[in-house]
């Protein structure tokens, strides 16, 4: 038996002028890292290094579920609501976060979206933060799929969004973690994967804001797996060329999710990132 | 490539859990390898048959189309990256999947997993 050194509170704040009960965990002390879950699931995916006592020795790991994401709800009116995630709104979320809990600085890590946002913030906010580790990140890519196909009243969205996203796990990935991973995108609410997809895979806004990023004030770590197919190596490798001074590592043996479907080979390039950040 | 679909049909017969995801599966789906048809005919997740082609008489739902090779290191137990999954053969330029796409997505688990039984079939061997 055992108790987590996770533990999970709720922060009530306003983004974009409406109310949101966003729920957040965290644990560890001292410098503090704010962790962004990808698309179509939430903070589980951060749980391992959390539970990680090297790390949280000396970083406070926290992670919050983006508004209609796991323990977050929709706000108020959602019912008649499309949801349809925007750069705007996502960089509003993770600012009034910053803001709700205080935080001064924090290194952002972000996966996929997550990845995507934090070089969106590297380029437009980089004074609230000490840096940036953007995993499974890069400029754009179209979608190679219908994102249409995961919300619709015939079929269920979140089997069809886990049986897709199984596409990106490495063969490498322990079966209990790659099925853990999954379970995330089978719990996803109605729309909201194909909601975080539209805007992974229709926002190109990023792509002539590269080379305005400052590594010199703000360095920029990409990580990617060999096995993501969403977000290739030569993807991840595009993005890290056109930011000047942006480092990269490719994890051969990992895919999409790496933090999620494999901790234990995840978690060497993500000591290592930390390394590089201030 | 015969023998091979034999397998997936005996596996996905003792496997209740498979036959549980595709209970609402009966249709044909062509797999194409190299330039030889293969018409797997589904009845509520079981495969009742697997008939070689060529045929312009058989309809069939959606379609698979790779070659030998690629389809060999799709079924090894680690496969290189690409070759781990049906939409990584599409995506690296060994597979295309043609037909009703939606019924594919809408049984895409199913029809992942059953294409996947050889892999941990040669996987338990080695």
């Amino acid at each position: 038996m055992s108790i987590e050194a996770i533990t999970g509170r709720y922060l009530t704040t306003e983004v974009e002028g409406t109310a949101q009960r966003i729920y957040f965990e965290e644990a560890g002390q001292g410098r503090p890292v704010l962790c962004l879950h990808t698309a179509g699931a939430d903070t589980r995916q951060w749980r391992h290094l959390m539970n990680d006592s090297e790390i949280t020795a000396e970083n406070r790991i926290i992670a919050f579920d983006m508004p209609w994401h796991g323990k977050s709800l929709p706000p108020e009116g959602f019912e008649t609501q499309e949801y349809l995630l925007t750069t705007q709104g996502y960089i509003d979320t993770v600012l009034a976060v910053i803001d709700g809990l205080g935080l001064e600085k924090p290194i952002l890590a972000g996966c996929s979206m997550g990845g995507r946002i934090a070089l969106q913030l590297a380029a437009r906010h980089p004074d609230r933060f000490a840096g940036f580790i953007a995993i499974e990140a890069s400029d754009f890519q179209p979608a190679w799929y219908d994102i249409d196909w995961f919300h619709r009243p015939d079929a269920h969205g979140g089997e069809m969004g886990a049986a897709l996203v199984s596409a990106n796990i490495s063969p490498y990935a322990p079966n209990a973690e790659r099925w853990n991973t999954m379970w995330m995108f089978m719990q996803s609410g109605p729309g909201v994967f194909r909601g975080d997809l539209s805007f992974y895979t229709q926002d190109d806004s990023l792509i002539p804001r590269l080379p305005d990023i400052d590594t010199q004030k703000t360095p920029v770590h990409i990580i990617v797996g060999a096995y993501d197919l969403t977000c290739t190596p030569e993807d991840a490798e595009r993005t890290a060329k056109a930011i000047p001074g942006a480092t990269l590592a490719v994890m051969d043996e990992l895919g999409h999710f790496p933090m999620s479907e494999h901790p234990e080979g995840f978690r060497p390039f993500f000591v290592d990132a930390l390394t590089k950040m201030p | 490539m015969i023998d091979t679909f034999g397998l997936i049909k005996d596996r996905l017969d003792q496997s209740p859990h498979l036959l549980r995801l595709g209970r609402l599966f009966s249709e044909t789906v062509l797999i194409e390898v190299d330039e030889d048809e293969y018409y797997l005919t589904f009845d509520k997740g079981h495969l009742v048959s697997v008939a070689q082609g060529p045929s312009r008489k058989t309809p069939w739902r959606f379609a698979l189309r790779t070659d030998a090779e690629a389809l060999a290191k799709f079924w090894e137990p680690l496969p290189e990256p690409g070759f781990h999954d049906i939409f990584g053969l599409v995506k690296i330029g060994r597979g295309r999947v043609d037909g009703d796409i939606l019924s594919l997505v809408k049984n895409l688990r199913f029809f992942k997993e059953i294409m996947a039984i050889p892999r941990s079939q040669k996987e338990a061997a080695q």
